[in-house]
């Protein structure tokens, strides 16, 4: 062991950092293993808000918030997790206001909330459209103020499983080359989302489901894996993000004849309906003939200059440098990308997962709290409320127990693959496979999905991963070989990508994000309103099922 | 389109250093980090640089393209492919290299933390645990210091930390005046005494290197002259480089006019005045500085105090007085030459502090 500690997490977003400031708040002695420097995460690029019922701009409170939370989940979501999510946000809130986060006000001089995607009320907290820049500030300074340790560009590749529990991580340092072992007798995962399995998403070159892969690989059981929110509002071709912030501005969307389309789809909530809703609606749009050059039209034209510059300058200027338009006087291209991952490792409300000792939060985790689909502005929030339960539960379970031990074999097993891998001299570089990964996700496992899609899909995974063992790697040099820690990312992609596709093909209904008009349009309540469970058993992803906690809600019919 | 790079390539480890060009096959939105990836991909896995984002706004990619910081991932290449130009692509300065375009951040973080980044809050416990009240165009103050993703960029390009590499830099100094302007923090003397120190806000050489470089528009110089204004205003002005802001106002105000014989006592001390008699005297016979008697007071005096004492009476004598020019991501190039949208009329100070136009 290289070093040891009382809580390691492993990620330093917005959970990751919020779960370590609780870990050391509660007295243990925490360190973080990031991949990137903390402010470089992709928390940093959230725009839009996070969400708390403060009732700043009229009536709310957190029934509410949880209602708009079950509903928009499309009553998969697990509703005492929730309840205690929309209960305990307000006070996460003031927590970042008290260390100082800079936040947009109202006219009285409090938290400005703006209205947001199947929200029931206003309660999107925000600073202009760059919150997640901001959270990721005033987390780090907190971070910093506490002198939290953080091993920097260390990238996770192996979870150390030891005696019936989680006892530390072993990365590969990216600075100085090597492997280096971290033990911990608790691990928070806090890695993210994986966005990077679509050719077109929103999310950093960094979201390669890395956290999600090491605990599917030690056994444990991941959840709602089918479920990938496609955000309707990204720039061709990359998918890089516009807010959903602009339409809770006033902005709407138009197809090619001008026509303001969210209307006939969505009477009530019309553009600010959920996600899911809305990105069905454009790909409809666009799939009928009634897009632009593949994309639907963001018209924010009648807003104004001054309000654009005010709450909206971050996305004018991504528009002008990546789209080439001025969003004060044009619309902006805009289709659907891959965005938010609903499913990942299955945790409890406190963010335990099945091993003892190994815990998750944040975009990794699937509590669940989104379900089938999560509003916008919840993400934000579910990351500091449940890093700090995280950080909380896994600090206390720590100081009660004293052992840490990693055993030579875990380490020797690594060094072994870690040597076969940069023993290749020859092969296949890995950006093919990663290319046709992305672009056929995109095809057959996007916003619509159909039965033969789906099995085409599986064939064509089976066959990446085929190829998988032949990549080779130029750099073999120690320092700072991102060669190599973007091919073990990639076999990260790949076997989340199966698991995905097995829990996807097997659910016979369209539920949230899962959308499937051809063959299952409707949500069936009956047969599938349970969640996806994937392990990996022999090689490969094996699919079960489990209870949704339901306390309060019935499922109902879904409008918006 | 193709795309031509020359790359300084490096190691740290072994001294080696070579400058090497690749032509590529890029799609026509491509930026220069996307260029870099297929550099990486298609022709050459040892290439070694950061990247995250991708949309401008984590800070990984801050790079030097023929010899000026750039956010790779801000950098569309098309303008440049297209005028046949093959721009030379080189790490950040002021940072220790690595390898290739990746420096090395530590003595960046160490200067960030020096500045005490965290909130020390100084106000009452807020009613009921909420928020802590505070208009919008109060927090305005900080709006453009908040807005810095540490990339670096500015700190490549600073002419002073080149020659005192000591100098805090623009980005610690823009990360200090967050919390100076914040309403919120309770330690702004203690603040602004810990960066009026030898390499604190007076180290700056005021070259605007920093502002023009920043992709974001943070503006740092802007940041660090209103540190200045606060500082001299709460009376901290030990450092020579404060001694000579202040007096340099005060000459103004009180005789209408820059008085040289004056100011250098007052900025160096008068010790040090004395070894500058000489040329003073060589100024004198040349007819360059009036004799110190009688005193030299401009006609219209008047006017200049009028103007100094209408600045104290807004309460624009500390960083509120500091003009920040137009709202920060109004300036954006994006490359549309003669042609499109008309200018749009902006400014945060059209409008005198009475309400009355300027």
């Amino acid at each position: 062991m290289d070093a040891k500690h009382d809580v390691l997490v492993v990620g330093a977003g917005c959970a990751g950092m919020r779960a370590a400031i609780a870990a050391h708040d509660a007295g243990a002695d925490v360190a973080m293993i990031s991949k990137l420097h903390p402010t470089r995460s992709h928390s940093g690029a959230a725009e839009g808000g996070i969400n708390a019922a403060l009732g700043n701009t009229g009536e709310d409170n957190p029934e509410i918030h949880a209602f708009d939370t079950v509903k928009g989940s499309d009553y998969l979501g697990d509703q005492d997790s929730i309840e205690i999510f929309t209960r305990e946000a307000p006070g996460d809130i003031y927590q970042l206001e008290h260390w100082g986060a800079i936040f947009t006000r109202n006219e009285e001089g409090k938290l400005a909330q703006r209205p947001f995607g199947a929200a029931g009320s206003p309660r999107t907290v925000f600073a202009a459209d760059i919150t997640g820049h901001v959270l990721i500030q005033v987390l780090y300074e907190q971070v910093v103020k506490r002198d939290i340790k953080v091993y920097e560009e260390y990238f996770a590749w192996r979870l150390v499983e030891n005696d019936g529990r989680c006892q530390g991580v072993i990365s590969w340092d990216l600075m100085d080359g090597g492997l280096k072992v971290v033990g911990g007798k608790t691990v928070i995962l806090a890695t993210g989302g994986a966005g990077r399995l679509y050719r077109a998403t929103t999310n950093a070159y960094a979201c390669t489901g890395d956290g999600m892969a090491l605990a599917l690989r030690l056994g444990l059981p991941l959840k709602d894996m089918e479920f990938m929110q496609f955000h309707p509002t990204t720039m061709y071709p990359s998918g890089i993000l516009i807010t959903e912030g602009c339409r809770g501005e006033g902005g709407v969307l138009r197809n090619a004849t001008g026509e303001r389309f969210m209307v006939r789809y969505a009477p009530t909530a019309k553009d600010l309906a959920s996600r899911d809703v809305v990105s069905r609606s454009e790909q409809t749009e666009i799939d009928e003939g009634r897009g632009v050059n593949g994309s639907v039209l963001l018209d924010l034209t009648h807003l104004g200059a001054e309000k654009i510059l005010d709450r909206l300058p971050g996305s004018r200027e991504l528009a002008m440098v990546y789209a080439g338009v001025d969003p004060i006087f044009e619309p902006i291209p805009v289709r659907p990308g891959a965005h938010y991952h609903m499913g990942g490792v299955e945790t409890d409300s406190d963010g335990l997962t099945e091993l003892t000792g190994l815990y998750a939060a944040g975009e990794v985790a699937c509590v669940s709290v989104h379900g089938a689909n999560r509003l916008g502005g919840n993400s934000l929030m579910e990351t500091i409320t449940f890093g700090r339960r995280a950080g909380t539960a896994a600090a206390e379970w720590a100081l009660a127990n004293t052992t840490v031990e990693v055993p030579d074999a875990v380490e020797r097993d690594a060094e072994r693959e870690l040597k076969e891998l940069l023993g290749r001299t020859s092969g296949e570089r890995p950006w093919k496979i990663r290319d046709e990964l992305g672009s056929s996700m995109l095809d057959n496992f996007g916003v619509f999905r159909e039965e033969g899609k789906m099995a085409r899909q599986i064939e064509i995974i089976a066959g990446l991963r085929e190829r998988y063992p032949g990549v080779y790697v130029e750099d073999k040099g120690t320092v700072f070989n991102s060669d190599l820690t973007q091919a073990i990312e990639l076999g990260y992609m790949l076997d989340l990508a199966a698991t995905m596709l097995q829990a996807g093909i097997a659910r016979k209904e369209s539920r949230g994000a899962h959308s499937r008009p051809h063959d299952f349009p409707t949500r069936d309540d009956e047969n599938f309103l349970k969640h996806s469970i994937s392990r990996w058993v022999n090689g490969g992803p094996e699919l079960s099922y489990k209870e949704v906690r339901m306390t309060r809600w019935e499922p109902e019919e879904r409008k918006y | 389109m193709q795309v031509g790079l020359k790359i300084w390539r490096y190691s740290a480890a072994t001294g080696d250093r070579a400058l090497r060009e690749y032509e590529i096959d890029a799609p026509e939105e491509a930026t220069l980090l996307d260029c870099l990836d297929i550099v990486k991909d298609r022709h050459d896995g040892t290439l070694a640089y950061r990247k995250s984002c991708r949309m401008m706004i984590c800070g990984s990619c801050g790079m030097r393209m023929d010899g000026a910081a750039v956010l790779a991932c801000k950098t569309r290449m098309y303008d440049i492919a297209h005028a046949g130009h093959v721009p030379v692509v080189s790490a950040m300065g002021n940072l220790p290299i690595v390898k290739d375009l990746v420096v090395d951040m530590d003595p960046f973080w160490e200067k960030f933390k020096s500045m005490k980044p965290w909130l020390q809050p100084g106000y009452d416990e807020p009613a009921e645990g909420k928020e802590y009240v505070v208009s919008q165009e109060r927090m305005n103050v900080i709006h453009k210091e908040a807005l810095c993703i540490n990339c670096g960029c500015c700190v490549s390009e600073c002419n002073a930390m080149e020659s005192s590499p000591e100098f805090r830099g623009p980005q610690a100094l823009a990360k200090g005046m967050r919390f100076v302007g914040d309403p919120r923090d309770g330690a702004t003397v203690e603040r602004l005494a810990d960066y009026s120190d030898e390499h604190g806000i007076w180290e700056c050489t005021r070259c605007y290197f920093c502002n023009e470089r920043c992709p974001k528009g943070v503006d740092p110089r802007d940041a660090i002259a209103k540190l200045g204004a606060e500082a001299v205003k709460e009376g901290i002005d030990r450092d020579m480089g404060a001694k000579h802001a202040k007096w340099f106002v005060r000459s103004a105000e009180t005789t209408g006019w820059l008085r040289e014989t004056e100011l250098v006592p007052k900025t160096q001390g008068v010790i040090s005045s004395i070894k500058e008699m000489k040329f003073a005297m060589r100024l004198a016979v040349k007819g360059k500085v009036p004799l110190p008697f009688p005193p030299h007071v401009a006609e219209r005096v008047d006017e200049a105090r009028g103007l100094h004492k209408l600045v104290r009476e807004q309460g624009k004598s500390g960083y509120d007085g500091i003009v920040q020019g137009e709202h920060s991501l109004a300036r954006l190039d994006h490359g549309l030459e003669g042609e499109g949208p008309p200018a749009v009329e902006l400014g945060l100070e059209t409008k005198l502090a009475d309400g009355s136009d300027r």
